[in-house]
């Protein structure tokens, strides 16, 4: 074991920040959601279950489900459209790839609130697109665009896309291209190098990228609201009523406690699946 | 033929990101207060935001938040990810996890938990307050980002490295760091444009005194989009770009 | 990167500088007062205004709770909020001996159920929620009560607002019930009822309606009376229809919270905004009701005589203001999830 003060800087300094600013008020937030709703102070400080038996009621556990299901629409059409991308770029030379890098990232400096707002123009009944449409005759009627489905999965994507498009480039461009080489000369075909060399090598990358679109489309309230015309809830706007709105600090503790663990399920099977394909990143963790 | 279909490819996806910017922009002009409809060409909402606007005050605070945070994020987080790869040590897997919980978390949760604990402590709000918990939610992108490019990584670099002599800082310095820049940097930028964008999270954990822009943002948009704000949106945009193109420029004599 | 650290921190600098300056620190909604008013109170009087927004009464009366000193000095919550900080003690009683502008204030708009005798709270900006449509394409004549909203012509047409209170209040009105009920029967029965028009239901939205009025994505729905004030500066065909049910009325006060830094300095701004010119300036810019009497007259005739902004009295008698539920929220807001989650 190597001991040196550098060693116990940087694992310190991690630690440190990391036990102040989230364990310790991770424990307020599993604190509350055993505490008694209160309506002048908040939260009575006596224990109760009231907080987690309320979230198992029908209407929690279909904003779960519905918030799930479009979170990893999401995280598929994304690592759809992203990874073709990442690889094209990859490719390009030096030069063109750092620029049509960097063109990913501007647009994600003017705020995204702004840009989805952009994208209502543009979906909305009498926006650009329909009149587009109406003009050159491929449509009578304005098409239903806007608060659907599709305009919340158009907006999610645009916005987390470069989420998925960063991670999967790092580990695309630093995949050995000599292996791909190798494994041709032998005789591989190329679904067998994608499936079989490149798929594995990148991993970490797919992983990496599709938590970073995952979790956030859990949370990002606004597109939905936006975009969907608020139609639906979402377990961001269950906790954030709950907080908000109703002041039941409980219930919505134990809702975030409940999806946190959720979530670490996930994460587990997915480093057990990993781990089993060997194919190394953050499998190596678990 | 391959080649053609790339190019096809990628202006697609320029496109899909672009054009509700050009939008925007196109609706800087837009002469109406209150709408989205195409109502006549006007300069006046670039008067207003030069001369005199609460926004600018706002973009101020943001940008610093955001510049402050994100670099120390990517230190501590570089730093991080390098020791989660380098050194077994107690509670490492424990607090691996608790990154993934960080990036997991919904930013409400995040936001309040992080108020009741600055309460607690008597920390007023402010912007001290919102740059830790900028800081913290960049933090476990940065990690994240590097820690998967250095998991690629063969050992036996490391192993080399301390048989020549090196110290583990200087191993750090001369190795890893050149190593990991193109993560390093995606970490940062990364953790740049969440701390420029997010709201909930600020709403929490900003004082009376600092006003950011996206909570200004946030409330102008559900009321109804000033063309002011497109400006706005207009000048940052190009300004990114002019700076982008500069750095571009600026490191490419360097070489 | 050590001189780029030492850069940052010379930004950060002034920034984090504190002024000696007198300040006060106001929280209000968004895009609720003319800039230049704060403005010409700053040349006036000396005092820098440190002004910041706030999209919800909830989001403001979460933040007043969790702030127990050196908060803002002046906050503008609605009529059932004020009742409800009022209970909890988040605001103070007002001397009105420090606002003598109060006089101007419309006193049809003053003692309350919310607020008796205006103890607490100034009413600043007032208004209805009713039905909107789009003339072009429903008959306005036709139109004469919340039920007609039901009408499953106008399916995939309608909209509802994002606010549990609003859409209950006219679920409620419409079976004849008070839209301040705290009984759960009949909160119960106004879900049932809302039920059944989920299916005309495009969007919810109460921050800006206007938006899918002008965007023609609905043709019918609820709406503020200043939205459609608004609404017509660029397209006259959005109408707003007192339903014979009575509209719902809200006001917007203005109220010292307990954790006010500087009590003296909030009087001064209160009293400011009473200002009959400064009250005009704000009700041109924000087009909603102003609550001050001698405003409202200095306006110009087109706008003073809106019927959407300034209903006359018989649609006040028959419309509702809004007050505290009390711990029957929780009975709405478990209907109200139930609702969106169909």
């Amino acid at each position: 074991m190597v001991r040196s003060r550098f060693r116990n800087f940087s694992i310190g300094s991690t630690m440190l920040w990391i036990i102040i600013f989230v364990v310790v008020p991770y424990i307020f937030v599993v604190l509350f959601s055993f505490l008694e709703r209160d309506p002048v102070t908040t939260v009575a400080w006596r224990f109760t279950l009231a907080g987690y038996g309320e979230i198992l009621s029908p209407v929690f556990l279909k904003v779960c489900w519905y918030s799930l299901l479009l979170a990893l629409g999401t995280t598929v059409i994304s690592l759809l459209v992203a990874y073709p991308f990442a690889f094209f770029l990859v490719r390009l030379p030096e030069a063109y790839r750092r620029i049509l890098l960097l063109l990913m990232i501007i647009p994600f400096w003017t705020s995204s609130l702004i840009r989805t707002y952009a994208l209502v123009i543009l979906f909305k009944a009498n926006g650009i697109i329909n009149t587009f449409l109406l003009w050159t005759g491929v449509i009578d009627e304005p098409l239903n665009l806007l608060y659907t489905q599709t305009a919340v999965f158009v907006g999610l994507v645009y916005t987390l896309l470069p989420f998925m498009v960063l991670p999967l480039y790092t580990s695309i461009h630093k995949l050995d291209w000599r292996l791909i080489d190798a494994a041709r000369d032998l005789g591989a075909t190329s679904r067998h190098i994608f499936f079989r060399i490149i798929l594995p090598l990148t991993m970490p990358g797919i992983v990496a990228g599709s938590t970073m679109v995952f979790l956030p489309a859990l949370g990002l309230f606004y597109i939905p609201d936006f975009l969907g015309g608020a139609r639906s809830m979402l377990i961001g706007n269950f906790i954030k009523n709950q907080f908000l709105t109703t002041g039941n600090w409980p219930v919505g503790s134990a809702a975030s406690v409940f999806l946190t663990l959720i979530m670490c399920l996930f994460l587990y099977v997915y480093f057990l699946s990993s781990r089993k394909a060997h194919t190394g990143g953050m499998g190596d963790m678990a | 033929m391959k080649r053609a279909a790339r190019f096809i490819y990628l202006t697609c996806i320029y496109l899909f990101l672009y054009v509700p910017i050009f939008v925007l922009i196109a609706y800087s002009f837009n002469d109406t207060k209150y709408s989205t409809n195409w109502q006549g060409f006007t300069w006046k909402w670039y008067e207003q935001l030069f001369t005199d606007s609460p926004l600018k005050e706002a973009l101020v605070n943001s940008l610093v938040i955001a510049l402050l945070s994100s670099v120390t994020a990517t230190l501590l987080g570089t730093l991080g990810a390098f020791a989660f790869y380098r050194y077994r040590f107690l509670g490492r897997k424990v607090m691996y996890s608790f990154i993934y919980i960080v990036m997991m978390s919904p930013d409400i949760v995040m936001g309040i938990s992080l108020l009741m604990f600055f309460i607690t402590i008597g920390l007023a709000t402010g912007p001290l307050t919102l740059l830790l918990a900028h800081i913290t939610f960049c933090l476990p992108f940065v990690v994240v980002t590097v820690y998967s490019r250095i998991s690629g990584f063969d050992r036996n670099i490391i192993d080399v490295a301390k048989d020549l002599g090196a110290s583990e800082l200087q191993m750090f310095r001369h190795i890893m760091m050149p190593m990991l820049m193109p993560a390093i940097i995606a970490g940062w930028l990364l953790s740049f444009t969440l701390s420029l964008d997010d709201v909930v999270v600020s709403f929490f954990t900003t004082g009376p005194t600092f006003e950011i822009l996206p909570l200004k943002i946030y409330s102008m948009v559900r009321l109804g989009i000033k063309p002011e704000i497109n400006a706005l949106s207009a000048v940052m945009f190009l300004l990114s770009l002019v700076t982008v193109t500069v750095a571009h420029l600026v490191t490419k004599e360097n070489r | 990167m050590r001189r780029l650290l030492v850069v940052l921190v010379l930004v950060l600098l002034p920034v984090l500088a504190f002024g000696a300056k007198q300040e006060v620190y106001v929280f209000n909604w968004t895009e609720y007062i003319d800039p230049g008013v704060i403005k010409q109170f700053e040349q006036e009087t000396g005092i820098k205004v440190r002004y910041s927004t706030y999209d919800s009464n909830e989001a403001m009366f979460a933040k007043l709770k969790l702030v127990k000193k050196a908060g803002y000095d002046v906050a503008f919550p609605s009529t059932y909020y004020v009742e409800r900080m009022r209970k909890l003690n988040l605001i103070q009683p007002l001397d009105k001996a420090k606002i003598p502008n109060m006089k101007h204030i419309n006193p049809s708009l003053l003692n309350k159920p919310y607020d008796p005798g205006n103890a607490y709270s100034i009413p600043y900006m007032w208004g209805s929620s009713a039905i909107g449509v789009n003339s072009k394409y429903v008959d306005p004549k036709g139109i004469t009560s919340w039920n007609d909203l039901w009408n499953p012509k106008y399916k995939g047409k309608v909209l509802l607002m994002d606010d549990v209170r609003e859409v209950f209040a006219m679920s409620l009105r419409s079976m004849g019930y008070s839209g301040n009920t705290t009984d759960s029967a009949q909160i119960r029965k106004a879900y049932e009822k809302l039920l059944k028009l989920r299916p005309n239901v495009k969007v919810f939205n109460s921050d800006s309606p206007r938006q899918p009025f002008l965007n023609n994505e609905v043709v019918i729905g609820q709406i503020w009376g200043g939205e459609v004030y608004q609404a017509n500066q660029e397209n006259r065909d959005i109408k707003l229809i007192y339903p014979k049910e009575g509209a719902i009325f809200w006001a917007d006060n203005m109220v010292i919270p307990g954790s006010a830094r500087n009590v003296g300095l909030a009087y001064k701004f209160i009293d400011f905004l009473c200002r009959p010119e400064v009250a005009k300036k704000n009700c041109e810019y924000i087009g909603y009701a102003t609550t001050n009497l001698k405003a409202q007259q200095m306006l110009d005739a087109r706008t003073k005589n809106h019927k959407a902004v300034y209903p006359d009295d018989a649609e006040m008698k028959r419309g509702e203001f809004q007050s505290d539920v009390g711990e029957a929220i929780m009975t709405y807001e478990k209907y109200w999830e139930m609702l969106k989650t169909q």
